[in-house]
This record gives structure tokens, sequence and C-alpha cells, in this order.
């Protein structure tokens, strides 16, 4: 298993250390420009010409990415142009957040995805299916912007039990009754895709299992189809699960720039929107090489976890 | 093959179990809400007064965080509300005049030859670290307006202050290179720093001034916290005992956020025209107009650019634009159309002057047909502002009425900055302009599209740099030769027409009914000491 994991380590660091240079060009290539932001439209010349020179952005563009990255390396992040304090701190602050958020999403999904898959499997109603169905299409086809909208309209203006936004006054842990409910919405709005996509996909994994030649052969013995589902065909069918919760954990910190906009959530999105608005460089930069990081090592938890689980996987590698 | 019938797994009492905790954790919230409900919590608890009352905390929604680098500029509204909360001015101009006030300046005197001005300073305020407000403390904030690294709008008039004599900790004695007839407007726009602490503010750690709120914390991107200065020289005052300022970057969050009591308050200009009129219409809420910190909205032309450059174009594209409509239909007849940048509150304001160009298709065909075959012009506005969307495809459609093409072109607000400050428009451009509601002649030495020396237009005139160097030097900038400067400045305006003006829009700010006493500036600064929760 460590053979394993040393093999998958360094394409990880290359895609970080290229990701790093991507990032940076990229930002370069944005029209605009940080100084002129910060000046506002009634800036001289010079004003601008001052506040670039304080910001670093006189030097060449090769200068100023080493500087960066070697800064980055010995986690010295810098400070935000706009908002004035050390990114470290900000990204700190904003990362708690959102890690909080999606970690809830998350879970909201899981739980949503194995109750809706596995009932629908040990009871193949037909409206039962086409219930579930539906619930998964209207999660899928709708954004995240109009759902978020939609339960902000009924839950906090419509039927106000449940605030329309932003984060618990006293932080999470202070009142875990009141953190709920801050949670709850923009949890559940950023759950129903993710929800959506496991549930169709264990599903039809589930199906799949239930067709195999040992669970007829146990049906036939009369072993009850709850027992098959529960023991049998939702750990085999759990790879597959797995494999789509590490792709739809990273579409789940992509929605998160949504749904942090629309309940006021100050996490990485809001922090990432707000930096690309106000071309402030040095934070975007980080926000994307984080953003790059964590989904690289969700990607190389999926593996370890999917290798963990099917033996085949980690001796074909080791092979 | 797996045949791991009897391995652990969920049975079918667990699985009931998991579901009924899963369904419970999605759909209890309401029982929990009824039991301590942070909906309940966040209202105002308040009941129905019209005396003032003491105590409560007003929450109130903000689009943006602060850029503590550019403090100076109102480029952010969270530097905008720490500048009218923390901070206070040497004077102030009521918002329906240009007549200054006492503030931290108490009385004041201009020498006869108009180059020395003498402020007489209050001597019994301290700033919120304590320490006693003094003459020096002025000086140093004027100086640090005058920097060019913070960029303030009106450097160029802190730049005119040539000598100060602080020796006199009540006394502050500035000497001016030249007649500066907006002097007045500096005094009321230049925040008065606490030297001792400057430093943290240009990072964002800590804002010290004497206002009637102490800066308690700042959670960036998500709150700015604030609480009541309990050694404020006005006596009684603030009634509030802390302010909370939330970042709401979303314009309809902002909107929900208020109609379900999480603020009670959404700051000016920062909710669409649509809704703050809908919000006046419903029980429980009050839209309110802020006459006297007018926004102007303009179509700009770049004289140099293909079509642009003969001024009976640009008189075509006056004659063209419905104005009334783009008041009527984007900003809900929160202003009025207008051919000048001054608003009706100010001295330079000509109701004749502002008739000049009124829609008349004819005229416009008239004039496109006398200069032959237009090319098609770009018009370029921020994208993301759903007004300036708005304006743009009607004077779009105006302007194909009298047969000129243009191809609308609109962008980020960061990219629309850049092009507005290098000069880089390629034909015309739609945004707005503030600051025609101070002394008339702080428009054309200080913003920028007027600027007689550069300005986005590429525009010269020495006519024009006359009237403007004119007008800026009269010592008093309501008197009636200071009025006359304005009349030819105007037509300078009107005839040269490098901005086309639209209209005047009055800011909206909408707020729940239980919040009494609001005030602002003419720079939409909130000025909350006589603000209370009814």
């Amino acid at each position: 298993m460590i053979r394993y994991i040393a093999g998958r380590l360094p394409s990880a660091v290359v895609v970080l250390f290229l990701a790093s240079i991507l990032i940076f060009s990229v930002m370069r290539l944005v029209p605009g420009d940080p100084a002129l932001a910060l000046a506002g439209p009634d800036a001289t010349p010079e004003a601008i010409a001052a506040i670039r020179h304080s910001l670093g952005l006189d030097k060449s563009i090769p200068a100023q990415y080493l500087t960066w990255i070697g800064d980055v390396l010995i986690l010295d992040l810098g400070r935000s142009f706009v908002l004035g304090g050390q990114i470290s701190d900000l990204v700190l602050a904003g990362l708690g957040n959102t890690a909080v958020l999606a970690g809830s999403a998350l879970l909201l999904a899981v739980v949503l995805s194995l109750v809706l898959s596995v009932a629908v499997v040990v009871w193949p109603k037909k409206w039962l299916t086409s219930v579930v169905n539906l619930l998964n299409t209207l999660s899928v086809a709708l954004p995240n912007f109009v759902t978020g909208v939609l339960l902000v309209l009924v839950f906090a203006v419509l039927i106000p039990v449940l605030p329309s936004g932003g984060v618990p006054p006293g932080g999470y842990l202070a009142r875990p009754d009141i953190t709920f409910q801050y949670l709850l919405l923009p949890s559940l709005c950023l759950a129903l895709p993710v929800a959506a996509a496991l549930t169709r996909f264990l599903s039809e994994a589930l199906r799949t299992e239930m067709a195999q030649q040992y669970v007829i052969t146990a049906r036939a013995a009369g072993v009850p189809r709850w027992n098959l589902v529960t023991r049998s065909a939702l750990r085999n069918a759990l790879p597959t699960m797995l494999t789509v919760l590490g792709i739809q954990t990273g579409h789940l910190l992509g929605g998160a720039v949504l749904v942090e906009a629309i309940f006021a959530w100050p996490g990485i999105g809001q922090l990432i929107e707000q930096g690309i608005g106000r071309r402030d460089y040095p934070v975007v930069q980080v926000l994307l090489l984080l953003s790059v990081t964590i989904f690289v090592l969700i990607q190389l938890l999926t593996d370890i976890v999917h290798a963990y689980l099917d033996p085949r996987i980690r001796i074909g590698g080791q092979q | 093959m797996n045949s791991s019938l009897s391995t652990a797994g969920l049975d079918r009492r667990a699985f009931f179990r998991g579901s009924a905790i899963a369904a419970f954790a999605v759909f209890g919230s309401g029982s929990l809400a009824a039991c301590s409900s942070a909906v309940g919590e966040q209202r105002s608890d308040a009941v129905e007064s019209v005396e003032p009352v003491r105590g409560g905390t007003l929450t109130l929604a903000i689009p943006d965080d602060v850029s503590p680098a550019a403090l100076l500029t109102s480029t952010t509204v969270a530097g905008v509300t720490i500048s009218g909360l923390v901070y206070e001015t040497l004077t102030r101009y009521p918002l329906d005049s240009v007549v200054p006030q006492p503030v931290l300046a108490k009385a004041w005197k201009l020498s006869d030859d108009g180059l020395t001005l003498t402020l007489d300073l209050r001597d019994d305020v301290t700033f919120h670290s304590g320490r006693r407000f003094t003459s020096a403390d002025a000086e140093f904030s004027l100086r640090t307006y005058a920097d060019p690294k913070f960029s303030a709008q009106l450097r160029s008039t802190a730049a005119a202050i040539t000598g100060f004599d602080s020796s006199n900790p009540n006394t502050l004695v500035l000497t001016l290179a030249h007649r500066t007839g907006n002097i007045f407007d500096l005094l009321d726009l230049a925040p008065i720093f606490d030297p001792e602490t400057f430093d943290k503010a240009v990072t964002g750690e800590s804002f010290v001034g004497t206002g009637p709120f102490v800066f308690t914390s700042r959670t960036p991107n998500s709150s700015i916290s604030f609480d009541r200065n309990p050694d404020y020289w006005v006596a009684e005052r603030p009634y509030l005992d802390h302010v909370e300022a939330r970042i709401v970057p979303d314009a309809q969050a902002r909107l929900t956020s208020l109609k379900s009591g999480q603020v009670s308050l959404v700051a000016p200009a920062s909710l669409p025209f649509r809704d703050s009129q809908n919000l006046a219409k419903t029980s429980g809420f009050a839209t309110t107009s802020i006459e006297g910190a007018e926004l102007q909205i303009y179509l700009g032309a770049n004289v140099t650019a293909d079509g642009l450059t003969d001024v009976r174009a640009r008189k075509a594209l006056a004659y063209a634009i419905d104005r009334d409509r783009i008041m009527s239909e984007v900003y809900r007849d929160t202003g009025y159309a207008a051919n000048l940048p001054w608003p009706k509150s100010s001295p330079a304001y000509d109701a004749a002057k502002n008739a000049t160009y009124t829609r008349d298709v004819g005229k416009a065909r008239a004039l496109v047909g006398d200069l032959g075959a237009l090319p098609t012009i770009p018009l370029t506005y921020t994208g993301a502002s759903p007004d300036f969307e708005a304006a743009a495809q009607i004077v779009q459609a105006n302007l194909a009425e009298a047969g000129i093409r243009v191809e609308l072109d609109p962008v980020e607000a960061s990219i629309f900055v850049k092009q507005l400050i290098g000069a880089e428009f390629k034909g015309l451009w739609l945004t707005n302009h503030t600051f025609a509601q101070y002394v008339p002649s702080t428009l054309t030495v200080s913003a920028y599209p007027f600027n007689a020396a550069h300005n986005a237009s590429k525009f010269s005139s020495p006519a024009y740099s006359a009237a403007a160097e004119g007008a800026w030097q009269v010592p008093d900038g309501s008197s009636d030769e200071a009025k006359k400067l304005y009349a030819e400045l105007g037509t300078q305006l009107l005839n040269e027409l490098f901005l086309i003006e639209i209209g005047v829009v009055v800011p909206q700010v909408s707020a729940a009914e239980t919040v009494r006493g609001l005030a602002w500036t003419k720079g939409r600064q909130p000025q909350f000491a006589n603000t209370f929760l009814a």
C-alpha cells in the first residue's frame, strides 16, 4: 500500500507545479490592473505608478513569479492588495467557513443519496422510483443560484423560520442549534446536485449488483432483499459511489462560489470571486493553487481508498 | 463474486434509525427554530416609538469590504461607512447646500485675499484612543490627504495648501497657493486621523477617529463592528450601542436579508432601483431619497474616435437620447433628466441650460445627414450593472432611430476603470460620476472625466481650461461672481459635448420602519449619532 501511495505522489507534485505556473500566467493575462482598481477612477498616473511600485508590480513577470512561489514554499502567502490583511489569515478564516459548509453539504448529500438509493432498490415501486427520478432531475437541472434563491424566498422571507444568510454570530460551537439553522439552507442548496448525482450512480450500481448471480442464488435460497442490499450489494457498490463522490467534491467546491454569494457566507468562494473582480492577484493565486491542491489531494485520497477497498487496484499498481 | 452475505452491515432497524436521523436533520429545522430561533434573535424586539430610544444594535448590509490602502477614495461602501461612523471632518455641508457647518472646527475666517484660512478648533474632542485632538492632527490628516499614493479625489485642492501653522493646538492656519473656491469641499471630505495609529488604518487592522462610534473588530469579507463612543463630544449621543455592518456582496441577498429581518438597513444605492421602489410599498419598510448626494449618469465620448470627432455628431447624440425614458424605466423616477452635471441644489444649476438638448430625433437625423455616413460606434459600460445595461440598450435604440449605429461593449468593472483612466475607450462609454453636489468647480478639477488637463474624452480646449480654472479660483464658491463663471463653464460643456449628461439620480436607501433618525452626508457617509431603533 505504501509503495502504491509513493507511486502516486510524484505526479501530484508535477500537477501542482504546472498549476502554479498556469495560475500565475493566467492572472497576468487577464485584462485589468490591481493598481488601477485600488486607485479609483480619479487617480493620477503618478499615484498609479506609486501604488504599482508598492505592490511589486513594476518588476518583470518571471521575477514576480519566482518571488511569489518562493514565498509560498516557505508558507509566506503575502498580503492582500485589496483587503489589507495577511493572506494566511484570510485563507484560514475563509477555508474554515467553506470547510464547514462543504462538509455539512457533503454529509447531507451522502445521507440523502444512501437513503434514497437503498429505498428504491429495496422497495422497487414504480411511484417511488418516479419520485426519486423527478427529484434527481430537478436537483441536477436547477442551478445553485435558482435553488438558493428559492430556498431563501420560501424559508427566510415567506415562512421566516431560517436565516437568509450569514454565519452564526457567536461562532459555530457556541450555540449548535443556531449553527444548524444558519447551515441548513446553504448546505442543502449545495448538497442537492451532489446528492442527485450520487443517488443516480449508487442506485444503478446497486441494481447491477442485485442482478449478479450470487444475489439471484441467495434470493432463491430465501435471503431477504433487505439483507442482500445492505450487507452485500451496498458494500460492493461503494467503490463506484466513492469515485463519483471524489469528482462531485470538486464540483461542490466550485458550486460553493455561487452558494456563498447567495447566502453571504464568507468562505473561500466569496474570497475568490471578490479577488478576481478587484484583481487581488496574491489572494486569487493562493486560493486557486489551494483549490488545485485540495482537488489533487481528494483524487489521491479517492485512489487510496479505492485501492484499499479493491485489492486488484493496488496489486495492479505494484505490478 | 462476493459471498460475504453474513458480513457486518446495515440491518433494517439500523437503516430506519439512520433514515430517521437524516430526516430529522433535514426537516427538523422548524421544530428547532421554534425552540431557539436564529431569525428571532436577529430581529429587533424594540417597541414602536417615535421618541428617541437608547441602546440596541443597528445591523446594516453593505456590498463590499474595505480596501484599507484606498481608504481616502470613495471606491468601497465599507470605506465610506467607516469614514462616516469612526471619523469626523473639520466642517460639514448640510445636504441641501454648500454652506459649511462646524464639526471639529468651531469657526473659521478666510482672509480678504482668499489665501489664508484660519480654523478655530474644538478643544473638547478626544480620539477613541483617549488622546486629545489638536491642530497637529488636522495638519497631519490634510497632508496625508495630499499624498499622491492615496489617490484621494480632492488631492489637487489639498495640494493647493502650501503652508500649515499648528503652533496653537486649538487653531490651524492654512496658507493657499492660490484662491481656492472648493477648500471647504476638502474640509468636508478629508477625515481626521489619529497620526499615532494611522499605520494600522492603512493595513485594515484598526481605525481610530473622533466619531460617534468606535471601531471594535473586522472579519474580512464578513462583518465590521462598532461600539458606541462613550466619550463622544456631543452630549448624550449616539443613541445606538452598537452598529454592525455585514458584508453581503449579492444584491438579491441584501434584499432578502432586509426582508427577512436579518439586517435593518441596506447601505445607500446598494439595491436595484426597482427593489427600493417595491420596498417603499411594502409594509414594515421605508425607502428614502438622499437629496443632495446625487449621482449623475452620462455618456462619454472619445472626441478622437471615428464618428465622434465632429461636434455635430455629438450634438446628434445629445438630441437623440431619450433621457426621460432612461430616468423613468431604469432609475424609476428617482431623479430627473439633465444636460449639465450639477443637481438642483447646486449654485450652478440652470433650468434653461438643462433644456438645451431635449429629445428631437428630427434634429438628430438632420445633423447626421449633414455629416454623411457614420461608422458603427462602440458603447462601453460595466456589464455587471443591470442599470447600465438597461440604459445602454435604450441609448442604442435611440441612436438607431437617428441613424447612428452603436455596438454594445459590456466589460468588467476593473477593465472599465482601466479604460477610463487610460483614456482607452474606442468610442462612447456610459457610467455615472459624482462630486457635482459639492462646490461646482470641484467637478472640473477633481472628477476625472471633467478634468481640463487630462480626461478620458481626450478633449482639450483653452476656453474650457480657462473656465475651469477661473471657477476654481473664486474664493466664495457660492457667490454671484462664482455663479457667472459656472454659467460660462456650463456653456463650454454644452458647446463641446465631450460628456453628454443624461440625468441626475438621487440615491435611495431602504430600511426597516423601526430605524429612525437616519442621516447621510453628501458623500453618502452614514451620520448615525441621532439614529435609534423605535
